[in-house]
């Protein structure tokens, strides 16, 4: 059944500190499919972003290991895991990370650029995309601009352009008040339909994770809960 | 290789920061400007006193065989060296000692007979005379032309006859027929006669002790030495009898060169400092950028492209700066003493093109090494870090 899986998490271990050890995540064995909509949720320094950055390849665990489309991305070299992330993935911050001296259209063309794309492609591709996030007459502006909402759609459409397998977002809604997160999670759904892309979202809101299709819970590192729609996964 | 989107950003980063990137282009424009001009006046001033002083030498002097005290058929070397290429001036001369009598004065000088046309093919001798003329000592037997301050120190003028006198030689009675003034020391015991002026006076048969050469590029002065050298006479150059002329030319050239290549290094530094806080300012952008796929590579090259557009521009405004400068200073006269600067009486500016390009190499070159640092900083910055929790 593995050839089902997208990312298959193995006894993944990051530790932090020399001195006073730091288990941030401890023994983590996660299994995704393609197209899953999940939440990672749990307290606050439960371990959660660091899982986030593991499966987005920012940082190296300490032990364990993770296939990404029955590859392992731990054991990438520096140049394939600039290369995978630039193909395979995609980011949404909690603050939108655009670059502030480029303008909206620029910032969504430059993970094609960087792929090495041309630009008069780039261009069309990320109108399309600024368009499917409803940001169409805005695409001159700059982050300063541009409103909380609006930076997130800029930086949603940025995450999409590559057409990657996986969309990771790390409270892409924390900084918005609840009326923009509502919207901003109701695109980010429509695009997991339409694009059938794979969508990982750590949150700390409650509400938001309960409309997901599948819940993973995390507190001191170790996954304490695994449920979609509300029936577990796998007994833990 | 560079890709698109590296100079896109880097170009970017420069022109979003505008305030920055004009000082630190003004800044080192302004060093290579300092650079350009100095240098401008440098080759000016080592031009000049090349046309005031190697000019006015001979390129090269041939002596007699070793073992021999006179050239005796100098009439077929003057020819043979005549025929080589690159010699514009050969002049055949016989120098020894004298003691000059007039009045109740007297003065040890050196007194060499010459041929007038063939002596000015080399030293244009005719340039330097103030009173009177080199072509009457071939006129009259027995005259002689004095340098001015020589003249001065005997107190003679045209038209007096001194007594000339040496052990073993024949005593003459010399008509003064023309004083001259080359501006040298030698001004003060050089007097110049015809050859059999002084082959009589001498007591010696047709023979001369010196042959001297003047070539037409004195950079070929070693080359066209050597070649004579092989015919059997010792020939020197003028860098081998005026060695300390090259050595202090070349001292004061690379000591300028260094202090002024130093303010550039202190501009480029002025850039890695402009450039380190750029990396602190967008330590987010770059963990950003990394999550979207660049490369360590790719930000390295994006920081070190920026300093180097930035020393580029500085380098190039620098040039112009600088060359407009010296060309608006040289079109100038400026009267700077005669006796202070070995005759030098104005300050040249000659800028070259291929110093411009050479300043404008280093410069970016440099830029482009000390972008290293603050882009290497930039390139190790861990992405998790970069882009921060929050």
């Amino acid at each position: 059944m593995s050839d089902e899986k997208i990312i298959e998490i193995r006894n993944l271990t990051r530790v932090y500190g020399d001195g006073v050890e730091i288990r941030a995540l401890d023994g983590v064995d996660i299994d995704i499919e393609p197209g899953e909509f999940l939440a990672i949720v749990g307290p606050s320094g439960s371990g959660k972003s660091t899982l986030l950055h593991q499966i987005g390849i920012l940082d190296t665990p300490t032990s364990g290991t993770i296939l990404l489309k029955g590859v392992d991305i731990t054991k990438m070299s520096d140049r394939e895991r600039s290369k995978t992330r630039n193909r395979e993935l995609g980011f949404i911050f909690q603050y939108h990370h655009l670059l502030p001296d480029f303008n909206a259209l620029e910032n969504v063309m430059m993970p094609l650029l960087i792929k090495g794309v041309k630009r008069s492609e780039a261009k069309k591709i990320a109108l399309d995309l600024l368009e499917e996030v409803g940001l169409s007459d805005r695409i001159h502006h700059r982050t300063t601009q541009l409103s909380g909402g609006e930076n997130q759609r800029v930086a949603i459409a940025r995450a999409l352009v590559n057409n990657p397998s996986i969309v990771i977002g790390d409270e892409p809604t924390g900084n918005l008040d609840s009326k923009k997160s509502d919207s901003i999670y109701e695109l980010l759904r429509r695009l997991n339909r339409e694009h059938n892309q794979t969508f990982i979202l750590v949150t700390h809101d409650e509400q938001m994770a309960a409309k997901t299709d599948r819940v993973i819970r995390i507190v001191d590192g170790k996954v304490v809960e695994d449920s979609r729609d509300g029936v577990p996964v796998r007994e833990i | 290789m560079i890709s698109v989107y590296e100079l896109f950003i880097a170009l970017r980063h420069l022109t979003s920061r505008r305030r920055q990137t004009i000082f630190s282009v003004l800044a080192v424009g302004l060093a290579v400007a300092l650079l350009v001009w100095s240098q401008a006046m440098m080759v000016g001033f080592t031009d000049e006193m090349y046309a005031k002083t190697v000019d006015r030498m001979a390129s090269v002097t041939v002596e007699p065989k070793p073992d021999e005290d006179y050239i005796h058929l100098y009439h077929k070397l003057t020819e043979d060296i005549w025929s080589i290429d690159g010699v514009v001036g050969v002049s055949p001369v016989l120098t020894g000692q004298a003691t000059f009598e007039y009045k109740d004065r007297n003065k040890n000088v050196v007194m060499q007979g010459i041929q007038v046309a063939a002596h000015d093919s080399v030293l244009h001798i005719n340039d330097d005379i103030v009173k009177g003329s080199f072509r009457d000592i071939e006129a009259t037997q027995g005259s002689v032309v004095l340098g001015d301050a020589l003249a001065e120190k005997l107190d003679v003028d045209i038209g007096d006859t001194i007594d000339a006198a040496f052990p073993e030689a024949n005593p003459a009675a010399l008509k003064v027929v023309g004083i001259y003034d080359s501006g040298t020391p030698l001004d003060k015991t050089l007097a110049i006669t015809s050859q059999s002026t002084a082959q009589d006076f001498f007591d010696v048969a047709n023979v001369v002790n010196s042959i001297i050469v003047r070539v037409d590029d004195r950079e070929q002065a070693q080359a066209i030495s050597e070649r004579i050298d092989a015919m059997g006479y010792p020939a020197s150059s003028w860098k081998e009898t005026n060695p300390e002329i090259i050595q202090t030319l070349k001292l004061e050239g690379t000591s300028n060169a260094i202090i002024l290549g130093l303010i550039i290094v202190i501009a480029s530094f002025g850039i890695v400092s402009t450039l380190f806080m750029v990396v602190m300012e967008k330590t987010k952008e770059i963990g950003m950028l990394m999550a979207m796929g660049a490369s360590r590579r790719s930000i390295m090259t994006i920081f070190v492209m920026e300093s180097g557009i930035l020393g580029l521009l500085g380098a190039i405004l620098g040039v112009m700066l600088g060359a407009t400068l010296a060309i608006q200073m040289g079109s100038y006269t400026y009267e700077v003493g005669e006796e202070a600067m070995a005759g030098i009486t104005t300050i040249p500016f000659v800028v070259r093109l291929q110093d411009a390009v050479i300043i404008v190499m280093f410069t970016f070159l440099l830029n482009l090494i000390a972008g290293i640092y603050p882009a290497s900083r930039a390139s190790k910055l861990k992405p998790v870090e970069a882009i921060g929790r929050e």
